[in-house]
């Protein structure tokens, strides 16, 4: 009897588990036993909270990734609001490049939280904003879930869907954006950043003042050097392995499944599709080579062309890199139904409020939607609420 | 039944996070005298022999302000030929090794690699 119930666990509960849908927070399928292992030691990291003591600040935004990666589960997003600033000017007289990212200032993040020992030497409860900024955006913290796969996208997948000159006169003109090293940017919501490991890697600097063998140095506060005694940890204050663990939570995580579709939900995908959504909200994008076979050639229902589109001048914030102040990167979907908030500074409540914020390029997606029968419109929704 | 789970659970993590958290021995200086960066001129003053340049990992970025003291080699990896100081432009992407002299960051070596472009052409 016992023999019997153990070769049920045995055979059956990996086939139970095989079958299972992925839940939010899951790895990505297929993954080899030390990959697993990488994995869950980097949700651990992950979650980490940091004190002044092993490197917090003196400036940051969170105690620990998972602070604001947080719902549902650890890789979510989250409903903290950063700051971003920097400085446009189209026609710059003394001939520097049109956006300034406010470097040199602090910039482009501004953090809202400063250690005790900062606030000690400084009187200060967050990093100033310079008098330099020409626009300031609210930014929410987007889940990270199946992020490895968009990650193993080829630059090549991204740029065929390019068409910065509007040559096929569909009214809509994504283009890429770029790093500072000239390589193409996918990550951020300008789609400034290359690489997911580049990422997460400046995000330990940026996000909680942590520096690594990746980012050695302690930023600063508004283009100063920290007061002496502000920072007693020793740099670097997460080790490589540290760094490397994190990557792989972030890089291994599943994307989150799509759910069943009902009748309904099946009809709005044809209306996704029919009123210009899936022009910019690519429904898949294909994978290519990939040292983790769980990430090789696999097609990635992001729902993304992860290129910038001009948005209208109600949703203009800041630029970055090549991104000018109204140019945003088509939003992922897939997850929706987990996000709190929508859009990229969390306006939007509900999927309706941000498809009527689209501007610019959206317009006429948002105006066919507009005019659709209620019917229409709520099976849109329902389609995007399985995503 | 979940306590002991739990106890195992947090007795095989600990070592990682306290691992992940122990600061490794700093990485060995870089050869003596010089360092490397690839980023974008942000801004140029070819009268003061001054660049600007804005580089890093992720949403971390950094400004290098260099000096290019009369007789650095700038170069146009494109063209394969040297070119002057002032044919650099903001949005330029550049390699340049460098060093410290007095305090103050000076350039060795300048590769115009490309532009900072949105075209598919762009990748330098």
């Amino acid at each position: 009897m016992r023999r019997a119930w153990c070769l049920a666990l045995i055979l059956g509960v990996p086939a139970v588990g095989a079958c299972r849908r992925p839940q939010p927070g899951d790895p990505l399928r297929g993954l080899s036993a030390a990959e697993r292992a990488r994995f869950d030691s980097g949700r651990v990291v992950f979650d980490s909270a940091f004190t002044p003591e092993i490197g917090l600040g003196p400036l940051f935004n969170q105690r620990a990734c998972g602070e604001c990666h947080e719902a549902p589960v650890s890789g979510g997003a989250g409903d903290e609001v950063e700051r971003h600033a920097a400085a446009f000017h189209p026609e710059r007289p003394g001939g520097g490049r049109a956006c300034d990212e406010l470097v040199a200032q602090g910039g482009p993040v501004f953090q809202d939280s400063v250690t005790a020992a900062l606030r000690t030497a400084l009187g200060i409860d967050n990093e100033p904003v310079p008098p330099e900024a020409t626009a300031t955006a609210a930014r929410t913290s987007p889940d990270v879930l199946g992020f490895g796969l968009l990650d193993a996208v080829p630059d090549s997948a991204i740029l065929a869907n390019a068409d910065p000159d509007d040559r096929n006169g569909d009214g809509i003109s994504g283009r890429p954006n770029r790093f500072f090293d000239g390589r193409l940017g996918r990550f951020g919501r300008k789609a400034l950043v290359p690489a997911l490991r580049d990422f997460n890697d400046g995000a330990f600097q940026i996000e909680q003042g942590i520096t690594s063998p990746s980012v050695p140095a302690e930023g600063t506060v508004a283009g100063r050097p920290f007061p002496a005694g502000t920072d007693p940890a020793a740099d670097p204050e997460l080790s490589a392995r540290g760094l490397e663990l994190t990557d792989a939570f972030v890089r291994l995580l599943a994307p989150p499944a799509q759910q069943r579709q009902s009748r309904e939900a099946r009809q709005g995908r044809d209306v996704f599709t029919r009123v210009g959504c899936a022009n910019c909200h690519v429904p898949a994008l294909r994978t290519g080579d990939s040292a983790i076979p769980a990430l090789r050639r696999k097609e990635v229902a992001a729902y993304t062309d992860l290129l910038l589109h001009d948005m209208g001048p109600e949703l203009a914030d800041i630029c970055f890199g090549l991104a000018t102040p109204s140019e945003f990167r088509t939003e992922p979907l897939m997850g929706l139904r987990l996000m709190p908030r929508f859009l990229h500074d969390g306006r939007a409540t509900t999927p309706e409020q941000a498809i009527e914020l689209h501007g610019g390029e959206g317009a006429k997606a948002r105006d066919l939607f507009r005019a659709l029968p209620a019917a229409d419109q709520a099976a849109l929704v329902a389609f995007l609420r399985t995503l | 039944m979940r306590r002991p789970a739990f106890l195992f659970l947090s007795m095989c993590l600990a070592p990682v996070v306290l691992a992940a958290q122990q600061p490794t021995p700093p990485p060995p200086p870089a050869p003596a005298g010089h360092d490397s960066l690839q980023g974008a001129v942000q801004r140029i003053d070819a009268g003061r022999r001054t660049l600007d340049v804005t580089t890093g990992v992720g949403f971390a970025l950094r400004v290098v302000q260099l000096e290019v003291p009369m007789g650095v080699p700038v170069v146009d990896k494109e063209k394969d030929a040297p070119i002057p100081l002032r044919e650099l432009k903001p949005g330029d992407v550049i390699r340049v090794l460098f060093g410290v002299r007095s305090g103050r960051d000076v350039a060795y070596t300048i590769e115009r690699l490309g532009r900072m472009e949105t075209g598919p052409d762009a990748t330098p």
